[in-house]
């Protein structure tokens, strides 16, 4: 077992590692490849960065590409994730013009990689179309949707539709997100990665220098939401929550989020979350590079109460970073966050700005049903929502593609 | 004793657990029921076995998914009661649970009260899977060696052996156990204690540090 595999067996268990061995020696020799559309930033790039070097370390063949795109091109991509996540409204014509050129230009570009590929997952709608320009494909596709797609805007969802009916099998995160598609639709969590720079335990002394260096005194509990600048991740309800709660309890509120290069549109929710703040000592807004992974898990763990109070939420992987960090998470409920957090066990689920104060002013008059949740919601990630697990479901799934259909029950 | 020569070896395998979307939900009791005999048999497994390698904690208070979904999603107590009450092992097969279910079903929609026609917020998602399973080669033939060999298992492994393995046995016997029978009286009063653990009210995690004990326990002492 190599270094790399050793460190991930000290954390997860040498008999999880060994059980994904025999797995990857299954598809010992196939090509395997990851299109995504961004290299950093969100919470897709974070997976790719860990699960393909790991994939690596088990001696499998994977690459990952990034497709290119125009300001158009992403303009229209975030409009497709909001419309799918229940926006209304159309695709502009022009937008629509800019999606599809840019997957006729990137699949050129890809042509020699993905054409005689064994297996070839595609993330979320941006590379979606690249499919229709190789008809003589090797190997099987599999579309990732990452996005919480419970109640689409329906007509964007058939254009959309349009691209991925093709595929010969799509993920999905929640049962709530699959939709009717001609093929199999799995269901696979995200996750997280423990030995990645976010997620690795920090010394004290570096997550007070970090508090320190960001002007963030620890003085007094601190309330931390992590996330792009985004109206679904409704940053706008966690300050007005933190107002109701701070009539009550004194605390400070951080909400620190980077941004994704193919979100064209956190600027301007930057804008009216610095608005909201503005004059207000106890709020700290930062805007952190798409990289300072180190920097938000100082953040992370120096938290009192970590807060993801989304309105629609794909998956969460930020409620999983808290939860992996011992923090009790309050969180919106919907999506994926329905299955990470269980109420009283390792945070609340709220539905208003309303609940989640009282969550947090609960949650820091009981400090040792918090650190009993804290240590509850750290082992809940380690038996559910970790890397090398989401990486044991994703080999079974192309082990299963390659096997003859039959008994729901078989042996490979 | 067989121990030495003629002894059989336990032969470790492992298994995953694909989950699929069937596409079929339900809001009521009625849509449930409705529901039911349209769905693939794989779904019945998961909402019973399935939930053990799933996202799920060990104080769940029902030991199936239908059950949960009557109390948490629907408020219907008594139903939740009645279908908890269903013992999967001592079924048939799967097809027999979900003739049980349908006959539950069909008795609490007969009460004719507000239940029958109450929705949920919550929707009951039937969830398909594809059990693969297969040889790890990992292979232990004394006693003493077992324990340790059971430890280092996977999850998924473990979850074959012990509790699935309980399902494909016609008596009901895991596959530890079944091993342990060739070793005749000596492993009787492990056997009876491993049988008295009930697999319903424990995470895997729970399970399997408790059968390693019991292991540990009872056949460490052999020495050599």
């Amino acid at each position: 077992m190599s270094e790399m595999l050793k460190k991930y067996g000290e954390v997860v268990g040498f008999h999880a590692m060994d059980s994904l061995m025999v797995i990857a020696d299954m598809l010992r020799g196939k090509k395997i490849v990851h299109v995504n559309s961004t290299k950093e930033g969100g919470g897709v790039a974070e997976i790719l960065s860990s699960m393909v070097p790991l994939s690596k370390e088990l001696g499998l063949d994977v690459s990952w590409e990034v497709i290119e795109g125009n300001p158009d091109f992403f303009a229209c991509t975030k409009t497709l994730h909001n419309s799918l996540q229940g926006m209304p409204g159309g695709l502009p014509e022009q937008q629509i013009e800019a999606y599809v050129e840019t997957n006729r230009t990137n699949a050129e570009k890809l042509r020699g990689v993905v054409e005689d590929a064994d297996y070839v997952f595609i993330h979320d709608p941006q590379p979606a179309p690249l499919l229709g320009y190789f008809p003589k494909r090797k190997g099987k596709w599999i579309w990732r949707c990452h996005i919480d797609v419970s109640s689409p805007n329906r007509s964007v969802w058939r254009f959309v539709k349009k691209h991925v009916e093709g595929y010969d099998a799509s993920i999905f995160s929640l049962p709530d997100f699959a939709q009717t598609l001609p093929h199999p639709q799995f269901l696979i969590t995200p996750s997280i990665d423990p030995l990645s720079e976010k997620n690795i335990a920090l010394p004290k002394s570096e997550v007070a220098k970090t508090y320190e260096e960001l002007g963030i005194p620890m003085d007094k509990p601190v309330i931390l939401q992590v996330s792009r600048f985004d109206r679904f991740k409704d940053p706008l309800g966690v300050i007005e929550s933190f107002r109701i709660a701070r009539e009550h309890v004194d605390i400070r509120l951080v909400l620190a989020g980077g941004g994704a290069t193919d979100d064209p549109e956190s600027g301007e929710v930057l804008a009216r979350v610095q608005e909201a703040a503005a004059g207000d000592p106890d709020i700290h807004v930062l805007l952190l590079p798409a990289d300072a992974h180190r920097t938000i898990n100082a953040l992370q763990s120096g938290a009192d109460v970590v807060m993801q109070k989304s309105t629609k939420e794909g998956f969460g992987l930020t409620v999983t970073e808290g939860l992996w960090k011992k923090k009790p998470v309050i969180g919106g409920d919907v999506g994926g966050i329905r299955l990470q957090i269980i109420n009283r066990f390792n945070g609340f689920r709220v539905r208003s700005p309303e609940g989640a104060a009282i969550r947090i002013r609960y949650l820091l008059t009981h400090k040792w049903k918090r650190e009993r949740m804290g240590v509850n919601a750290r082992q809940y990630v380690l038996e559910n929502f970790l890397i090398t697990g989401q990486l044991r479901r994703y080999l079974s799934l192309l082990v299963s593609l390659n096997s003859p259909d039959g008994e729901w029950e078989r042996w490979i | 004793m067989k121990e030495h020569g003629t002894t059989l070896p336990f032969r470790f395998m492992e298994c995953a657990l694909l989950t699929l979307s069937t596409g079929v939900r339900a809001q009521s009791i009625r849509e449930l029921r409705t529901a039911l005999p349209q769905t693939p048999l794989s779904s019945i497994y998961y909402h019973f076995w399935g939930r053990m390698l799933r996202p799920h904690i060990a104080e769940s208070e029902f030991n199936n998914d239908f059950a949960s979904w009557a109390d948490s999603g629907l408020g219907d107590i008594e139903l939740a009661e009645a279908l908890s009450a269903i013992n999967p092992v001592a079924c048939a097969d799967l097809g027999e649970i979900r003739s049980i279910l349908e006959d539950i079903l069909d008795a609490r929609l007969e009460n004719g009260d507000f239940m029958s026609w109450k929705k949920s917020d919550r929707e009951f998602y039937f969830i398909a899977c594809t059990k693969m399973m297969f040889d790890t080669g990992r292979e232990v033939s004394s006693l003493k060696d077992f324990p340790l060999a059971v430890k280092t298992a996977s999850r998924q492994s473990f979850f074959h052996h012990f509790i699935d393995g309980r399902r494909r046995s016609p008596e009901g016997k895991d596959d530890f156990s079944l091993w342990l029978e060739q070793f005749g009286e000596e492993t009787e009063p492990l056997r009876k204690s491993l049988r008295a653990i009930d697999s319903y009210l424990f995470s895997l995690g729970e399970l399997k540090g408790q059968v390693v004990s019991l292991l540990e326990k009872n056949l460490h002492r052999r020495g050599k």
